[in-house]
């Protein structure tokens, strides 16, 4: 039934399940230890079922005539793979985890085709069979799925990088690029016979030193200047906001301005000749108050209709600043909007309009007049 | 079903007369007076659904009975009496093709109904008045947005029972702080989903006066078949009364009195969640609940003016006693506006029921507020938990909510 | 430095010492009877047979759910089931009844009757087939392991986001709900891919298209349907289950996302389940009807055709589940039009069922009652379908009782029903055993009878305002007069009863017959189709010689003949004799697949993964580990076993084993 060198293998499996039992019930169930301890008994379970499977690991049964005549084994670059595993294992103990983990990685890999690959060359006399039929078998869905991820892995990244720094026109174009080469080299693979072989490799290695060029060039060069200005403006931080009259580099001058979510829009506040104005679903006139409901995200929509740049600023209140016993005024705004352009800002007024002295309301700088906003 | 006799639902009664025909046995069976019945419009937007159902209704039941009655004539006529094994006929194309179209032209000319009442029912271009509605678990709430025309100048904030003018075409925005929930009053019209994030709106007209049952109809978890909603039409003088009141100021209890204790037991616990407008400390600052603090939906109730709604805790329990209840629920429209605008007074108030959600709210009506659970929304309640109040508090309590008129 | 000597290509090389076992990691479970030949087997009849079995399971547990659903509500603030464990149990209820009755039971009737009915020895990949089946009951077990680690998934079946949260939901019932149903989900289109290849590739020679039999028909559009609509709820799911574990925002309307996207893909599957649950029962009447009136099926392929429509049509439907959730008057238009649309294709069946009865010569068999059953009460289920596929109307009724009766006369009446007669039906094929005809007409009756007191007043129910899905009702609203909601909700709940009565009768049926019922006849019901062109219960591997087609009703066709003179039909042949004929004519050397380790390895592998997800890593390890050497064992293992591995060899020499297929 089992043959006795899956017998070690398959023990030695079990005592890891036990062990990482034990270590995930003494120290800590979703740590790394936990994970690498069922990843080491992942690797010698599944050691275990290939010998099981081609049976080489049987002593009893290696008859002497085909031990004397087994063939010699192959090269192999797995050893190296899993000690330099091992090497960058410990280093990264000293250094980074990125590092730990990439050397676990590479002794997994390593170690595990080093063992499969010895035990295929024994399997038979017959070089052919061994790769082919128990090598290949045995270690091909790994292979591949593995080698297409990290491919794939990086593929996505270096283009990224192209993306990030080809300006924002040209993304489309190069987005589009790339996808017609992958489409039509799939095409000349399933359709012309003659493309494969060196002509698919040589186009294939040049698309992948263009690929590599790019990458590593854009990467060095960095993301585009909008970017880059985005993320000196702290323009990713939620209270990021300029509401006054000046002008912030990215924030004011990379917005869409178009609005999709128009079902679920509560008021809309317009400017118009310099004087602000607001609508209400239901509500036929030009309003100066508007009421929101409390505690509800409300959006309110603003479209500026005049040729000059506006922004629609929410005044909501004050809050403390910390333990300091200053008061701040809390508001929040839209970015520039041009003629004719709009903008979404959603809010979620909490208290009443009776607990500041002012209320709530809506101005937009640089026009006249305000809209009241209550909440009751 | 319910038969009326109002100049409105006098051609109504018409064809129900031939519903009765085709339905006869069905009808029959039916209660009378069922609060949610959707054959009992009682204003124009459910009345033009009402009139598809009676097209739709009697046609199902017609086609309904030619089916059966074939069918019967097919079992009783063609059973084994012994008789050769027939022709292995595979079927008759022109017998098939018209049992087709047959069913295709009924259907299209439903079709044709349906369609002409879905956008007669969307029309708001002639909406007279807004009212929000926001759900969440497991009460609505209500407020008028400021609109001259009814003397609503600062905006009115209620729950529980949807106060409207007869006669007014009245628009509901509706939203919500959770979950969906969904808007139904079927008297008035179909339901309408409240979405968190979304504006939905729904266009209600009240004929008379009255009170107009319904009940949250999309699953909204827990407490979901305790969330109802009554809405109340009443007439346009009544309204204006209503309207005036709510926006009347504050009333500080005498000091003194039991109900001035009740205040300060409502400022030490209630607060925390309910707002009541106008209430002030003795410094002069508003009192401002903080209910975004406590509750995950960051509302709870307001209770300004509390005893002129008849219900509380999502119009899960009558705050008045049930023959005071049935004295309004069954007055005559004309004399209605009164019975409701008096509200509830001590005589009529509902002690057991205020009581009970006082002593233990989750005891009766199933809520997260169980401290232990309240992980996942960080402490924050989904209700209103047990406050573990004495007997004493509870009087003074009852006592206080009283004035709350 | 050592020299290494390499062995020249020259030197005297030994027979090739090629391992002589055979690939396989384990010796194969070839035994043919006993535990293992059912665990491991891969004959699309056990499976067939498992299939329905523990679909039958679940169809008792649901149906206990629904009992106490019933008890709660029989009275006004009913006190047997508090809030939390209602919503749990009308939220399990729908999903076992939809997920681990219906689907499964379809799919026992397809395991067990599609080859047989198209003449092939197998489905084409029979491992697969016994993947989804362990699949189905992995995910069966993790969707009701809720009900005992914390409480079951309480958001209703269709688990409405944002209320399906982790913060409206926080027990981990949703989240064995998001990972059962993913698993059942696999299953389901494993078994879809399978079943359509078996069709498309494995028909009997001369069997076209149009001389397939209507349930193989319905059985291939349900398939379609599978393959098309388990991949939106797949998606759905991954959603939810991101939301739920890994703090997504996809529903979240604070965070931009929005909870009717939920409901769009939910629907879009959904829309077309309901689909999936009744057309198998379409087919199994399309084939009940025809043999007990003794004639073909009235326009077989316009009952072909209706179905595929219906279910074409039945993608493009979703949005009027909601009509009440905003869609805005232009969509909620056309979707009412288009529902509408679908009534017809349905009404075209219902017709084509009554004018295949007329001119017959009907027998009353229990299993044509309950297929007549399903007829009638389809009926009122489709008519009232028609009142709420107008829009207006449905605003009034959707979410109310009103809906509840319409999808269990749909679903009961229409589904149930046909199972039921499907049972009655192939039951003396599938055991060799006649069901009681006298308990069977108990069964039909009490659950005729039953059916229409639980089912018929919740129509009045809905309509008078009583909305779905709580826990209590309260006599406030149920309104005045002796006929008054409490009234009906007390019949409908005696109903249920009754109706639980009904299925007690046909369990008790299934016993009694077991223990000593009367043998069954080669062909009792002078049937129609070729699964009555072997013995029963059929052999291994089937047929003894493959049939060749020459009609639609091939089998009827090799027993009757039409006397030209009277039009009347006349018997050439017995059916039992057909039957022995086959067998004197035997194919020898029949390949069959062998048994197998891996398919249940890897279902357990995949449902200890999903538990992973929601007990963290290190499970999820486990159960990957598992997943890996599932599939390891599966790649490495030949479809057909091996000779040395089949003990004893057949006893006349010759082995009996399909091509290697899957």
């Amino acid at each position: 039934m089992f043959s006795s060198g899956s017998k070690y293998l398959l023990g030695l499996s079990g005592l890891s399940l036990v062990a990482a039992v034990v270590y995930a019930f003494t120290v800590n169930p979703s740590d790394l230890g936990a994970i690498a301890i069922l990843g080491l008994m992942v690797v010698v379970g599944f050691v275990a079922g290939i010998g099981l499977h081609d049976r080489s690991g049987d002593v009893a049964t290696v008859e002497e005539a085909v031990a004397a005549s087994a063939p010699a084994p192959r090269d192999s670059a797995w050893p190296m793979v899993f000690a330099l595993g091992a090497a960058l294992t410990l280093l990264g103990l000293a250094t980074v985890p990125v590092v730990f983990l990439l050397g676990i990685v590479a002794m997994v890999a390593g170690g595990s085709e080093w063992i499969i690959g010895n035990w295929a060359d024994r399997a038979s006399v017959d070089p052919v069979f061994n790769n082919d039929r128990v090598r290949a078998r045995a270690i091909g869905p790994l292979e591949y799925p593995g080698a297409a991820a990290v491919s794939l892995g990086i593929i996505a990244y270096l283009f990224s990088r192209v993306m990030l720094h080809a300006p924002k026109s040209a993304g489309a174009l190069l987005f589009i690029l790339f996808a017609t080469a992958i489409v039509t080299v799939g095409f000349l693979v399933g359709y012309r016979p003659r493309f494969r072989g060196p002509v698919l490799a040589a186009v294939l290695s040049v698309g992948a030193l263009v690929l590599v060029g790019a990458g590593v060039t854009t990467g060095i060069l960095g993301e585009r200047e909008q970017l880059a200005e985005a993320s000196r403006e702290d323009f990713y931080s939620a209270e990021h906001r300029e509401c006054g009259e000046e002008e912030g580099k990215h924030f004011d001058h990379h917005a869409n301005n178009k609005v999709n979510l128009r079902s679920a829009v509560l008021a809309t506040v317009f400017v118009k000749d310099g004087k602000v104005y607001a609508e209400a679903i239901g509500l036929k006139d030009k309003l100066d108050t508007i009421t929101v409901q409390r505690a509800n995200n409300t959006n309110i929509m603003f479209r500026n209709l005049d040729e000059k740049e506006h922004r629609m600023v929410i005044h909501l209140g004050e809050a403390k600043v910390g333990d300091t016993g200053a008061v701040e005024k809390v508001e929040t705004c839209t970015q520039l909007t041009g003629q004719d352009q709009e903008q979404v800002l959603t809010v979620n007024i909490p208290k009443p309009s009776a607990a500041f002295k002012d209320g709530y309301s809506i101005t937009v700088p640089g026009a006249e007049g305000e809209v009241k906003v209550v909440v009751p | 079903m319910e038969r009326t006799d109002s100049p409105v639902a006098h051609r109504a009664n018409t064809r129900r007369a031939v519903v009765a025909a085709a339905l006869g046995v069905f009808l029959a069976g039916c209660a009378t007076n069922a609060p949610q019945d959707v054959f009992q419009p009682k204003g124009p937007n459910a009345d033009k659904i009402n009139n598809l159902q009676l097209i739709v209704f009697p046609l199902a039941g017609i086609v309904g009975i030619i089916v059966l009655a074939l069918a019967t004539y097919i079992f009783l006529k063609f059973r084994d009496k012994g008789q050769e094994i027939p022709s292995q006929a595979h079927g008759k194309p022109v017998v098939e093709i018209t049992l087709t179209i047959v069913p295709a032209l009924i259907l299209a000319i439903v079709g044709v109904f349906t369609f002409r009442s879905v956008f007669d029912l969307a029309e708001t271009a002639d909406t007279e008045m807004v009212i929000n509605v926001t759900g969440q678990q497991w009460w609505w709430e209500y407020d008028y947005p400021a609109q001259e025309k009814y003397g609503i100048n600062t905006p009115i904030i209620t729950s529980g029972q949807l106060v409207l003018p007869v006669g007014t075409k009245v628009l509901l925005r509706e939203t919500s702080r959770d979950v969906i929930h969904s808007y139904w009053i079927p008297a008035l019209n179909g339901k309408k989903d409240a979405v968190p994030g979304r504006i939905n709106i729904l266009r209600i007209e009240a004929d008379k006066p009255g009170i107009y049952a319904g009940q949250c109809t999309e699953f909204c978890g827990l407490s979901h078949a305790n969330m109802r909603m009554e809405a109340v039409a009443l007439s346009k003088e009544d309204f204006a009364k209503w309207v005036a009141n709510q926006q009347a100021a504050y009333k500080k209890p005498a000091a003194g009195t039991k109900a001035a204790e009740g205040e300060t037991v409502f400022m030490n616990q209630c607060i925390r969640c309910h707002q009541v407008n106008g209430m002030k400390r003795d410094d002069g600052t508003p009192v401002i609940a903080a209910a975004d603090e406590n509750v995950y939906a960051g509302a709870a109730p307001n209770l300004s003016h509390l005893m002129t709604r008849n219900t509380f805790a999502g119009a899960m329990f009558d705050l008045l006693s049930e023959d005071c209840r049935d004295d309004v629920w069954e007055a005559k429209p004309e004399e209605f506006g009164a019975k409701y605008l008096a509200g509830v007074s001590a005589e009529c108030l509902n002690e057991t029921n205020l009581r009970a959600w006082l002593r233990n709210a989750p005891g009766v009506k199933p809520m997260y507020s169980d401290p232990a659970k309240l992980g996942p929304t960080g402490g924050k309640y989904r209700g209103m938990p047990n406050l573990n109040l004495t007997e004493d508090d509870i009087d003074k309590l009852v006592a206080y909510l009283l004035t709350l008129k | 430095m050592a020299i290494i000597e390499r062995p020249t290509s020259e030197a005297a090389v030994p027979a090739l010492a090629t391992p002589s076992a055979s690939l396989g990691a384990l010796k194969r479970p070839m035994t043919e009877s006993g535990w293992k030949s059912w665990l491991f087997t891969v004959d699309h009849k056990k499976i067939g047979i498992m299939y329905g079995t523990v679909a039958m399971f679940f169809f008792i547990v649901a149906g206990v759910e629904a009992l106490l659903i019933r008890l709660q509500l029989a009275a006004p603030n009913g006190k047997i089931l508090n809030a939390d464990v209602y919503n749990q149990m009308f939220t399990m209820h729908a999903t076992t009844m939809v997920f681990l009755f219906a689907m499964p039971m379809a799919a026992a009737f397809a395991n067990y009757f599609l080859p047989l009915q198209i003449g092939a020895r197998d489905v084409a990949f029979p491992r697969l087939n016994a993947l989804s089946l362990w699949l189905f009951v992995t995910g069966g077990i993790v969707l009701n392991l809720a009900w005992f680690l914390g409480g079951a998934a309480d958001g209703g079946w269709f688990m409405y986001a944002p209320n399906s949260g982790p913060i409206f939901s926080p027990s981990n019932g949703v989240d064995f709900w998001v990972v059962g149903l993913q698993i059942a989900g696999i299953a389901s289109l494993i078994g879809s891919i399978n079943l359509i290849v078996t069709v498309l590739n494995m028909r009997a020679p001369g069997m076209t298209f149009m001389k397939m039999p209507v349930f193989t028909w319905m059985i291939l559009v349900v398939q379609f349907l599978l393959v098309f609509s388990l991949p939106v709820i797949t998606v759905a799911l991954v959603l939810l289950m991101f939301q739920r574990e890994f703090g997504a925002t996809f529903f979240d309307a604070a965070a931009g996302g929005d909870p009717l996207l939920w409901q769009h893909l939910f629907w879009i599957f959904g829309h077309p389940e309901v689909y999936v649950l009744i057309l198998p029962a379409f087919g199994i009447i399309s084939e009940v009807l025809p043999t007990f009136a003794r004639k073909p099926l009235f326009g077989y392929p316009f009952v072909v055709f209706s179905g595929a429509a219906i279910g074409l049509v039945g993608f493009g439907v979703w949005a009027h589940h909601m009509f009440a959730s905003g869609l805005g008057p232009v969509s909620v238009a056309v979707f009412s039009m288009a529902t509408m649309a679908i009534a017809v294709p349905t009404g075209v069946k219902i017709f084509n069922w009554l004018l295949t009865m007329w001119g017959g010569k009907i027998w009353y068999t229990t299993a044509m009652k309950f297929a007549i059953g399903l007829v009638l009460l389809f009926t009122v289920g489709g008519l009232s379908g028609v009142t709420h596929a107008v829009a207006p109307s449905d605003t009034q009724q959707t979410d109310t009782y009103y809906i509840v009766a319409h999808f269990h006369y749909v679903l009961f009446g229409g589904m149930v029903f046909g199972l039921f007669s499907g049972f009655y039906y192939w039951w003396p094929k599938v055991f060799n055993r006649m069901l009681n005809e006298r308990l069977g007409s108990w069964n039909f009756w009490l659950m005729f009878v039953g059916m229409n007191l639980t089912f018929g007043p919740m129509h009045i129910l809905g309509l008078q305002g009583q909305p779905r899905r709580m826990y209590v009702w309260t006599p406030q609203r149920a309104g005045e007069g002796f006929f008054n909601l409490a009234f009906w909700n007390m019949v409908a709940s005696i109903g249920s009863f009754i109706l639980a009565t009904g299925i007690l009768v046909f369990l008790i049926n299934v016993l009694v017959t077991s223990r000593k019922g009367e043998k069954a006849e080669l062909d009792p019901w002078d049937a129609r189709t070729l699964e009555w062109l072997t013995t029963s219960p059929p052999k291994a591997h089937n047929f003894d010689r493959i049939p060749v087609v020459h009609h639609l009703d091939e089998f009827f066709h090799r027993k009757y003949v039409e006397d030209t003179a009277t039009h009347t039909m006349k018997r050439v042949a017995d059916g039992a004799d057909l039957v022995r004929a086959e067998e004197a004519a035997a194919d020898k050397h029949i390949h069959l697949p062998g048994p197998s380790y891996w398919p249940l390895v890897l279902a357990l592998g995949i449902g200890v993964l999903g538990l992973g997800t929601i007990y963290g890593i290190p499970i999820m390890v486990v159960g990957g580990v598992m997943i890996l050497l599932g599939s390891f064992g599966w790649v490495l293992e030949p479809s057909v076993a091996d000779d040395s591995e089949i003990d004893p060899p057949s006893l006349d020499g010759s082995t009996k084993e399909i091509a290697p297929l899957g």
